[in-house]
């Protein structure tokens, strides 16, 4: 510890020179780790959030059609079928437009069972008192604490899409696995059907949830055969159909992204060489002074080692600290657009890696130069001058 | 007071040092026998290119011999591997250099702790003994000041309490008034000899000033690897 005032001070040498080399090297980090984050929060969204069972029935000519809310006895008769939730994005926002998130009108009975996984962990107490209300709603728990809100709480939502703009009481706080899903609000559908005249007997989208994924494909072409020729057509997509594309995609980012990160890495480790290089051989004469003092050459070793790890641990942390920044800003600024990106995070194992990454293109890229700087003789060193 | 009844703390015989370019053999050194008795304070004078540095640096063990016996503060340098010379160093020798070599990113205070740090010593301990090199050579306001905010003949001084901290028996100073202007240089070896007459160091000095060599006690010549007669100086 008493040689940590040397190695900084060595290292802040040239200034300019090491704050270049920090700022690639925090740039650099913070590239693979924001990368490589992306990809593995792709990688849990696409992994965690399909329920094979469930898919949504929709209108054909888009998402802004609805669909009478008749269709859904049809949809219940099929064998198939356990339960069929009317759901109606409603688009609302609490206070200011800013204050963006999720919020759906859905079937107050039937959603406990279609989205058994992403409305989960209310007492069955609380699932009574919801369906009790009708104007109670349910909020996940990142919006409730985003917030600060109870359950009691009333909660005024102004509408956008529709004319409404409904007080609602929180019956209850539910949990989900992703972020994303934890970012929504509840209400009665009956609430927007009865205080919104065009929306009598209509529906977005009907969410089915069957016995087993293997009857999808089956059900879904039945489902849109029997629509196809009445004004109203269906479209049945499965959550599974959209993620499946989405997988797909992702396997060409992820090795586009782990070619970014290796060029970076590589690069950086060039870049960081020829750095350490100039730096040592400044001070050729001066190493050789230390050793002539009875500094031993791997004493010299572990000193200019520990600059350069010194370095690239700054580095890293910087880069990293930037990277969990952007990330949250991201999920906080962007994440309403994109719903993937409120699961944005650096993930503990994402951080060991690009932390050890750095490390260890420290480590090389340090060693050779150092033990070139060591290997000299002192005599040599002193005559360098 | 007559120092030559001690036992040597150099102690060369048939020494030699050749240097190899490619194949071809340059010889440097020749057959060199030499005893500096403790306490001494020895100039090492000569033409250029004669061998000084290079006889300097065998004795101080930065440097190995081709041939020949090298025993120095009561250790054979030819026994020792490389680890053990510089804890060796650290222990019995310390350099003062032409161009005083302090290390520009240290303070004066940090420059003559360098020593210390390699000792078992104790952050108070080096203090105080880095304080006490520094008072020796009148420089206890300075211990802030880097070598840049320095004068030459400051920098020496500080150089001298970086090589006298450890407390070693051996000083070898190389051209240590070289780069000096003469007030200063005047002044740099009256501290040595203050070091050599006071606190009992051994020391040798390479100059080919002739004045600066009469600083010492006596004087070596050494002429094309080859030693000349001791001549004891007469003050
Ligand atoms: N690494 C080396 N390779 C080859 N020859 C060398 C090497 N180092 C020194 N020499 C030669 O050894 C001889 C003695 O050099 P040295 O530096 O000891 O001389 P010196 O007496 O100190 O000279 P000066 O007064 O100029 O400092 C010179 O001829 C020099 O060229
Ligand atoms: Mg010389």
């Amino acid at each position: 510890m008493k040689f940590i005032n040397l190695i900084f001070k060595s290292l802040m040498r040239s200034k300019r020179r090491t704050f270049l080399i920090l700022g690639t090297l925090v740039l650099s980090v913070f590239l693979i780790t924001i990368l490589q984050s992306l990809l593995a929060t792709l990688d849990s969204v696409s992994n965690q959030s399909t329920e094979g069972n469930r898919f949504i029935v929709r209108h054909k000519s888009g998402l802004t059609q609805f669909l009478p809310i008749s269709y859904g006895d049809y949809l219940r008769q099929q064998p198939e079928v356990i339960a069929v939730a009317n759901s109606q994005w409603f688009g609302g926002y609490y206070q200011d437009p800013k204050n963006f998130f999720a919020n759906f009108a859905n079937d107050h009975t039937t959603m406990f069972t279609v989205f058994s996984d992403t409305v989960a962990g209310m007492t069955d107490a609380e699932i009574k008192e919801y369906q009790r209300d009708g104007t109670g709603c349910i909020v996940g728990q990142i919006l409730a604490d985003k917030f600060g809100w109870k359950v009691g709480d009333t909660i005024p939502l102004t509408g956008t899409i529709f004319p409404i703009s409904p007080r609602l009481t929180i019956r209850g706080i539910f949990k989900a696995r992703l972020a994303s899903d934890e970012n929504t609000l509840y209400f009665h559908y009956k609430l927007l059907e009865e205080s919104v005249p065009f929306m009598k007997g209509k529906t977005g989208a009907f969410w089915v949830k069957t016995k087993t994924p293997e009857d999808l494909p089956r059900l879904s072409n039945r489902i849109d055969n029997h629509f196809a020729n009445s004004p109203e057509e269906t479209l049945s997509e499965t959550e599974n159909a959209f993620y499946l594309t989405f997988v797909k995609m992702l396997g060409n980012i992820g090795a586009i992204i782990h070619g970014v990160t290796i060029a970076v890495i590589i690069a950086i480790t060039i870049v960081t060489i020829g750095t350490m290089s100039m730096a040592f051989k400044e001070r050729t004469t001066e190493i050789a002074v230390l050793r002539a003092m009875g500094f031993s050459a791997s004493r010299v070793l572990f000193l200019l080692m520990g600059e350069g790890l010194l370095l690239v641990t700054l580095g890293g942390a910087l880069g990293i600290g930037l990277a969990s920044l952007v990330a949250k800003i991201l999920r906080e600024v962007l994440g309403s657009a994109l719903m993937f990106l409120q699961d944005f995070r650096l993930a503990n194992e994402t951080i060991l890696i690009c932390m050890g990454l750095t490390l260890a293109i420290g480590l090389i890229s340090t060693i050779i130069p150092a033990i070139v700087a060591t290997r000299k003789s002192i005599v040599e060193g002193l005559r360098a001058l | 007071m007559n120092q030559s009844f001690k036992a040597p703390i150099v102690h060369i015989h048939n020494l030699s040092k050749s240097y190899f370019r490619e194949t071809l053999e340059i010889p440097v050194l020749q057959g060199l026998d030499l005893d500096i008795p403790s306490g001494g304070f020895y100039a090492l004078m000569g033409p250029s290119g004669s061998g000084k540095t290079t006889l300097l640096n065998l004795i101080a063990g930065i440097d190995r011999p081709s041939g020949g016996v090298l025993e120095v503060c009561g250790s054979n340098l030819n026994q020792l591997d490389d680890d053990e010379l510089a804890s060796w160093r650290n222990q019995n020798v310390g350099f003062i250099f032409q161009n005083y070599n302090l290390i520009p990113v240290l303070n004066a205070f940090e420059n003559v702790e360098l020593p210390l740090l390699l000792t078992p010593l104790t952050r108070t301990q080096r203090k105080e003994k880095v304080e006490e090199a520094l008072t020796l050579v009148n420089l206890m306001d300075r211990l802030e000041n880097y070598p840049r905010q320095l004068s030459g003949g400051q920098e020496q001084r500080v150089a001298i309490a970086r090589a006298i901290v450890g407390n070693p028996m051996l000083l070898v100073a190389d051209e240590p008034t070289g780069a000096l202007d003469a007030k200063n240089a005047d002044e740099v070896l009256a501290m040595m000899q203050k070091l050599n007459e006071e606190f009992g160091k051994t020391i040798l000095v390479v100059t080919h000033d002739p004045k600066a060599a009469n600083f010492a006690r006596h004087q070596v010549h050494l002429e094309k690897g080859v030693l000349d007669k001791t001549v004891e100086v007469n003050r």
